[in-house]
């Protein structure tokens, strides 16, 4: 074993950070672990969630742990005895270092490991993400060469706490400075793994490849401070020949983390909701994602991407009623498609996704985009399930009907009256009960409702709706086209003519 | 002194200021295998000669020959400090380290050849008596034992150049007559500094001896001329402390 090796077995047994692993894992628990663990079980969401919080969880302690290795020689009064070896100070302190991070990067990756294994189980579809936790892995021997070197420079007991602390506002800050500015430089801190204002969000790096642009600065950003930092530490007390080289090593690394960040200052958003950074843009990923689809066995089918599969059941749910009220007839879609979110830069509120907006009247394919794809509150299943009932289920209504504003009145009057059937129906008295919750403020039933509240269309509508199942079906089997052609007045609708 | 020896300590004129403070003026100091005892009271600067001597200071003015290099290139520091021992006034430690562990985190620092290393540790830390603690943890040892394990770092190089800083401050009697031991067998082949204010260590152990006093040498001779320095006036229980005390009465006079 060489000598620098025998040094690394021994700062690894009498390392701080070692003492600090069982503090850092209670903390991830705490705060990553139960929070990342109660996302949809989607490696997107769960890789980013994984990024964001971890980062915080580490950095803080194991800065703190390394200001306290750094301060370690002159704390305990042994500066002026190891500065009299021969050895150089710098491969001294690097030995320190590199056990410090040793003991970190275990200890994430002990924790990556529970997580990614625990959503292993869970998943339906898709691979784990590996660039955010490349990401939160590099910004680990980036701090602790920030605390490492802050201990060397002012070597004191209050040190340690002082550099965990500003590691934590430093992060922190840096998120608060960012705002709806995707141009910003502080997207280069290591807790950003997607454009900061819409959150962790499920719609992204699922229909298309993860993009690595940000990530790759991000590396490229703590490698050179990494390197920055720790080439300081030699530009004093070594040969020449070692400040040289020291010397070298902090400008690439100033140089690398320089260019990474003016290269986080030319990012922009996809239509897919990833930053991009056109000089590190690989265009191979801008390729959609191949997947078979996850479809229900029903008269209509809904299909979902695989990777959202634990929601078909709920989804398909949510929309029976209404698929099955028009199945078989003429104009009503063959498939419910779930298809990727469309994100667009605002310049006022910054990044926003936009609900699919390709579903026009008697298209053979209503295209399904699911709320949990979007930014937001993380959704319940009964939640989400809730309002594609209400969202899409009108919608699927309308598109079949040609409903809307510019339609007859009997052409709202029937589309209202199949969206009151939605409230009604459900083979799982549970998730109806669920689904009910919001019956009266649902989206889609207002807007129809609005339509024809207060208009001789309302009763027209309500006894429409009244009207047994087998009779509406054979009466729009006959007339569906002479009412979506608008050539249907309110009189000539059955319910409208019982007394 | 003989003047064909091999001298591992030359110094001419050698200052160190500190501000305004001058530590060290113009001392003027030469030294070969053996021995050699560095007294002087607090304050005396014994502890800054020591430093520049172990290449821990630079001085501010004078020359300094260390085993016959010149310690302010670098490339000759390096060299001298690999056959150097430093054992520091207040030696410092890490708690959690074992003695073994300890002693051999210094012999790598001094470049032990890492074949030998296991072996110098060992050797190192039987000469200071600690063989039955090489597993003890350094917080679990009294400060005499911690004293010893720091001799033992200093020594684990086989330096040729020894330097202690009041190596017997917090030793009980009896590990002071062994370390006056070591002391006689390591100035065998090195050169051995020992700065004290106790001097009895200096009879016991030195062959030569130098008395500072506001950082110049106040005098220069064998344990011998030291106390025949003691006329009928000076204070002291020994002929040794007597002598002590009417060189610096003499020098301050």
């Amino acid at each position: 074993m060489t000598a620098g090796m025998r040094m690394l077995r021994i700062e690894l047994r009498h390392n701080a950070m070692a003492l600090m692993v069982p503090v850092v894992a209670v903390l991830f628990w705490f705060t990553t672990y139960r929070r990342v663990m109660a996302m949809p079980p989607l490696w997107n969401l769960r890789a980013a969630g994984l990024q964001m919080y971890s980062v915080i969880d580490f950095v803080t302690p194991l800065t703190g742990a390394a200001a306290w290795m750094g301060s370690r020689e002159s704390r305990r009064r042994l500066a002026d005895a190891v500065l009299i070896t021969p050895r150089t100070r710098w491969a001294r302190l690097l030995a320190i270092w590199a056990a410090t991070t040793i003991w970190a990067l275990v200890a994430y990756l002990g924790c990556v490991a529970v997580v990614y294994g625990m959503t292993a189980g869970q998943v339906s579809g898709g691979g784990p993400l590996w660039w955010p936790v490349a990401v939160a892995a590099a910004s680990l021997p980036a701090f602790i060469a920030l605390g490492f070197t802050v201990g060397v420079l002012l070597p004191t007991r209050f040190t340690a706490p002082i550099a965990a602390i500003a590691a934590f506002f430093i992060l922190v800050l840096s998120t608060e400075l960012i705002g709806h500015n995707i141009h910003s430089y502080w997207q280069i801190a290591p807790i950003v793994a997607f454009a900061w204002n819409t959150g962790s969000n499920p719609g992204v790096a699922t229909f298309y490849p993860y993009l690595p642009d940000l990530s790759i600065a991000q590396v490229m950003f703590l490698a050179g401070v990494a390197v920055t930092l720790l080439g300081a530490l030699a530009l004093v007390r070594e040969s020449r020949v070692v400040r040289a080289a020291a010397a070298a090593l902090a400008a690439a690394g100033l140089a690398a983390a320089a260019t990474a960040v003016l290269l986080v200052g030319t990012s922009t958003m996809d239509t897919h909701g990833m930053i991009r950074i056109a000089d590190l843009h690989d265009a191979a990923n801008d390729q959609p994602v191949q997947f078979t689809p996850v479809c229900s066995h029903t008269d209509i089918p809904v299909c979902l991407n695989p990777a959202y599969a634990a929601y078909l059941a709920s989804t398909t749910a949510a929309l029976e009623p209404v698929l099955n009220e028009i199945a078989g007839l003429p104009a009503a879609p063959v498939q419910v498609l779930q298809e990727a979110a469309t994100y667009r830069m605002d310049p006022h509120v910054g990044e926003e996704v936009t609900p699919a907006d390709r579903n026009t009247n008697g298209e053979a394919v209503y295209h399904l985009l699911l709320p949990v794809q979007m930014a937001g509150p993380t959704l319940t299943t009964a939640q989400m399930a809730s309002q594609v009932k209400w969202t899409d289920g009108p919608n699927i209504v309308a598109n079949f009907i040609g409903a809307g504003p510019g339609a007859s009145q009997a052409q709202n009057a029937v589309a209202a009256a199949l969206t009151m059937i939605l409230g009604r129906m459900s083979a799982d008295p549970d998730l109806q009960a669920s689904l009910n919750e919001d019956a009266a403020g649902g989206p889609g039933l207002s807007q129809l409702g609005g339509l024809i509240r207060g208009t001789p269309a309302q009763p027209a509508a309500e006894r429409f709706a009244a009207l047994p199942a087998h009779a509406r079906r054979a009466w729009l089997a006959s007339h569906l086209s002479a009412l979506r052609a608008g050539q249907i007045t309110l009189s000539q609708l059955p319910g409208a003519q019982l007394p | 002194m003989n003047q064909n020896t091999t001298m591992n300590v030359e110094i001419t004129g050698l200052t160190r200021r500190f501000g305004s403070a001058t530590a060290v003026a113009g001392v003027d100091l030469r030294a070969g295998p053996g021995v050699f005892g560095l007294l002087g009271p607090n304050g005396a600067g014994k502890t800054t000669l020591l430093r520049m001597m172990a290449t821990a200071v630079l001085p501010t003015s004078g020359q300094l020959r260390l085993l016959g290099r010149d310690p302010a290139g670098y490339g000759p520091r390096r060299e001298i400090r690999r056959r150097l021992g430093y054992l520091p006034q207040n030696p410092g430690y890490y708690p959690g380290f074992t003695v073994t562990e300890f002693v051999e985190y210094f012999a790598l620092l001094k470049e032990v050849p890492t074949g030998t290393v296991r072996r110098a540790v060992a050797t190192a830390i039987d000469r200071v008596g600690l063989a039955d603690r090489r597993r003890h943890r350094l917080r679990t040892l009294s400060g005499g034992m911690l004293r010893r394990a720091c001799i033992a770092q200093a020594i684990v190089n086989e330096p040729e150049l020894v330097l202690f800083d009041e190596p017997t401050a917090g030793l009980d009697p009896e590990q002071r007559v062994t370390f006056r031991a070591l002391l006689r067998e390591l100035g065998q082949h090195a050169t051995v500094v020992v700065s004290t204010h106790l001097v009895e260590d200096v009879g016991a152990a030195c062959a030569e001896v130098a008395l500072m006093d506001r950082g110049r040498i106040a005098f220069q001779g064998t344990p011998d001329e030291l106390m025949a320095c003691a006329d009928g006036q000076a204070a002291g229980d020994t002929p040794l402390e007597r002598g002590y005390t009417a060189a610096l009465d003499r020098a301050r006079s």
